[in-house]
């Protein structure tokens, strides 16, 4: 399988023909490859190419969709119910629901799809080198801002040096700090080189902090709301915080040009059971997300079309391993043996999801391990109490946000109950969400949601290495940096596998946190709507959806 | 009359006044908390220093007051940190959706207790009598914060003839303020027809209504001429203390009903800590309540007479 060419006749990366004889061998499946290949710059029609050749071709992937073999209808305005937050700098927002807004406008590199595929956007095509250290890109040459300028390689350089400069507020200046040079080849391509191997480059840069501005933006005075220039389909007409936004289509897209006319988005406050109501009495067609708790009700709702699928979405109950009492590891791993991971899963989020080891890597994810099972040990969590100096239980405080929904506060309960039994008394903190994020990586023990990641190895780059700005459990450990490293660096799916055992077994052990399970999505949507799907990291593109009004 | 009004309005004042300072002492006595939320936590210790600096946090907190409450009278309340509008026009717009809202609940809740209560007083113990005190007890028990669960559930969900969200973002809509209305009003009909009534009942007794009952004046005339105008003294009340409830109530129905009124300004504020946007708020409640307890004197004198601006005791 040496001689592969991608359908536009380039050759594909040295790792590819390893690749196609393992999903041959049937050690890989057809995703993890599709998934692997896509990294290395092979488009995913080339991926199916290879797979038909090779004799493992097969159904389609996609998950979670509205599936509709009618043909589109054009037009209509689309209503979506969705909290309306400041934007100014797109690097530097901090919630999903914000950076859905721009999606319509602004534009990424590379497109990450439901089925966790990367596929060209902004970039037409990429490359690594052998090593995985240098990133050739060639970018789209049709692509024109909504002000008629033309999009070239000087707008990815700005972005990319407001991202890493060493003043960035953005969480891209960590993600990206492995940049050591931006190489401008000419005015449509450019090449990355780094300082270690990273596979998931061009997964990173679906993040929802990567969306490309035009290189004035800050000329412009850094306010995107204001002066809403884009790439994308639809153009910004109006936009309050807290209330609503309007988009309508826009000439002279690159891309395929959207089917409807405006996008309406309207801010309905928190409580989801008056989404519910709205899309009953025909008010909105789609809501950002429904919870566990309101399921039941949407089953029942004859104008809803309930959409649920597999994330890696999860909660966790993280320690600060610099903080009292947390500082003392005999403590934390009295908490994690007393953890009933099951009930919290089967309990707090009726059983929709899957159980979480305390490692932050979901059997999901591409380059999961499978460690021994951790039992729970009460008598042992007891035992480790009185040797740390607290023979008559101790006294503890976890903070609560209720971020995405009640449910975070019912797992906290429930661990409160579990640790009860072993003399642990702990103290809920509940506040509301807009409290709970400016401190969320302050608190010595807190419950943070995080959104769901392709790649098992993303999560632990931004959360767990040492020193990072998101690190919130204040976890420091050389061994585990060097482990990371060298996951990081292979592109195998088994062999990447084999080296995420140490990262996850060396997280156990230092009992970093509970993190009972990953909990699936949901949302609904109005009968009348056709090719929504529901996106794992909940990034919604409305470029393909249409009304069937 | 004149000296009434003078005083009342000095009363007005020194209460905004004393709320003010009470508002402003517990918002921005920690000037760190202020520029955390203008800034936003991720904005750096050098921006944060300059930005005190160039709003005047670096003076003491008597003076910055001053400063703030002149900028106040003069109409400059700052910028929303949250909304990033001026707190003016952002109030301004809200509270006239609530004032809609509030007014509609009146305008449905007052005739229809008051014909409730005065039938229900005149005729008491009678089968009306009956009915009406059942569902005003019934009505009174039921908080708005259920209340608006069961209408949405009967009227949105299973009947499916209400609109569940009243956000009107495609202008006005009578059928988005049925709901709102209909929760805001069903608690004060209920209490405001138990008040006529027993008002009514009492009136009805008095030695006057006698005397004109023998002199064969008809029921009608009796209730309109002679008992209506003594009757209403303890409504009026009721309806006046209603409003300031309205202005705290109209949060639970707002919030529920994503009604983007004052209730939900305030409540968004107050937890994104959208400091300059509650001390706005907080002044325009100190100023409904004041008013509409100026509005039920004025009230009360025209229903009875004897009630003098002047007395200091008694019920002015």
């Amino acid at each position: 399988m040496s001689d592969l060419k991608s359908l536009d006749g380039k050759d594909v990366h040295s790792a590819v023909p390893a690749l196609c004889d393992q999903v041959k061998a049937g050690e890989i499946n057809r995703r993890q490859f599709l998934r692997t290949v896509s990294l290395l710059g092979v488009t995913a029609a080339s991926a199916r190419g290879f797979l038909s050749a090779i004799g493992a071709g097969g159904a389609a992937l996609a998950s979670g969709t509205v599936l509709a073999d009618e043909t589109p209808k054009q037009g209509g305005t689309l209503r979506f119910a969705c909290a309306i937050q400041e934007i100014t700098d797109p690097a530097l927002i901090s919630w999903v629901e914000a950076s859905n807004l721009l999606r319509n406008s602004l534009e990424f590199l590379t497109y990450v799809d439901s089925d966790n595929v990367t596929h060209p956007y902004l970039a037409e095509s990429w490359k690594p080198s052998d090593d995985l250290k240098d990133w050739h890109f060639v970018l789209r040459k049709d692509v024109t801002w909504s002000n008629g300028k033309k999009f070239d390689v000087d707008d990815v350089m700005f972005n990319f040096e407001r991202w890493t400069d060493p003043e960035s507020k953005s969480p891209n200046r960590t993600t990206f700090q492995d940049i050591l040079h931006f190489e401008r080849v000419n005015d449509h391509e450019f090449i990355l080189r780094l300082g270690r191997p990273l596979l998931a480059i061009p997964e990173m840069l679906y993040a929802f902090t990567c969306a490309i501005v035009q290189k004035d933006f800050d000329l412009d005075g850094s306010n995107w709301a204001k002066n809403p220039v884009g790439t994308g389909p639809f153009k910004l007409t109006s936009y309050a915080v807290s209330k609503e936004a309007l988009f309508t289509r826009r000439e002279g897209y690159w891309g395929i040009p959207a089917h409807l006319d405006g996008l309406h988005y309207i801010d309905m406050g928190t409580d989801v059971s008056t989404h519910l109501a709205a899309l009953q009495a025909d008010q909105v067609d789609v809501l950002y997300r429904v919870t566990v708790a309101e399921l039941d009700l949407v089953k029942k709702l004859p104008a809803a079309q309930l959409l649920s699928g597999k994330s890696t979405q999860t909660i966790v109950m993280r320690m600060q391993n610099d903080q009292k009492p947390f500082d003392d590891i005999r403590i934390r791993q009295a908490v994690v043996l007393c953890a009933n991971n099951q009930q919290m899963l089967d309990i707090a989020y009726r059983g929709m999801g899957t159980l979480g080891e305390n490692h932050h890597v979901s059997p999901i994810h591409p380059e999961y391990f499978a460690l021994p099972k951790q039992p729970r040990d009460v008598a042992k969590a007891k035992a480790l109490l009185a040797e740390a100096g607290y023979p008559d239980g101790i006294d503890l405080e976890l903070v609560v946000g209720n971020t995405q929904g009640k449910y975070e506060q019912d797992t906290a309960q429930i661990l409160q109950q579990n640790c009860a039994e072993a003399g642990i008394r702990l103290k809920l903190n509940v506040m509301p969400a807009a409290q709970y994020w400016p401190i969320w990586d302050k608190a010595p023990f807190s419950l943070t949601f995080w959104s769901h990641r392709p790649l098992g190895v993303m999560t632990q780059e931004l959360a767990y290495r040492s020193g990072v700005e998101w690190n919130e459990s204040h976890f420091s450990n050389k061994e585990y940096d060097a482990a990371l490293d060298k996951a990081m660096s292979i592109v195998d799916p088994k062999e990447r596998s084999k080296a995420m055992a140490d990262v996850e077994r060396i997280l156990q052990e230092h009992y970093v946190m509970v993190q009972p399970f990953f909990g699936d999505s949901f949302t609904a949507v109005s009968k009348k709507v056709r090719n929504y799907r529901l996106h794992p990291s909940d990034y919604f593109r409305m470029d393909g959806v249409w009304l069937d009004a | 009359m004149t000296r009434f009004l003078a005083r009342k309005l000095g009363g007005i004042v020194a209460t905004m006044l004393a709320v003010s300072l009470i508002v402003f002492f517990a918002l921005e006595l920690n000037v760190d908390d202020v520029v955390v939320h203008v800034l936003g936590p991720y904005s750096a210790p050098d921006q944060r220093a300059a930005w005190l600096t160039e709003h005047g946090y670096d003076r003491p907190f008597v003076l910055r007051y001053l400063a703030w409450l002149w900028h106040f009278m003069q109409g400059d309340w700052g910028m929303s940190t949250y909304y990033r509008e001026p707190v003016l026009t952002l109030l301004a717009g809200n509270l006239y959706k609530t004032c809609l809202l509030a007014s509609s609940a009146l305008l449905v809740m007052i005739p229809i207790a008051l014909t409730l209560g005065v039938i229900a007083g005149i005729r008491q113990g009678s089968w009306a009598d009956r009915i009406v005190s059942v569902l005003s007890v019934f009505t009174t028990s039921i908080p708005d914060f259920a209340s608006a669960v069961f209408l949405s559930a009967i009227f949105v969900f299973w009947l499916k003839l209400l609109p569940g969200a009243s956000t009107m973002t495609s202008g006005f809509s009578v059928e988005q303020m049925v709901l709102p209305v209909m929760v805001l009003s069903l608690f004060g009909i209920g209490y405001l027809a138990r008040m006529t009534r027993s008002s009514m009942i009492e009136v009805m007794g008095a030695h006057y209504i006698r005397t004109a009952r023998m002199k064969g004046a008809s029921t009608l005339r009796i209730v309109l001429r002679h008992a209506l105008r003594n009757a209403l003294i303890a409504p009026v009340t009721v309806i006046m203390l209603y409003i300031p409830w309205l202005l705290s109530n109209v949060i639970v129905v707002e919030v529920f009903f994503a009604y983007k009124g004052f209730g939900t300004l305030l409540y968004t504020a107050s937890l994104n800590s959208d400091v300059f946007v509650i001390e706005a708020c907080a002044m325009v409640s100190v100023l409904v309540v004041a008013g509409t307890q100026v509005l039920s004197d004025l009230a009360y004198s025209w229903l009875n007479p004897r009630i003098s601006f002047n007395s200091n005791g008694g019920a002015a």
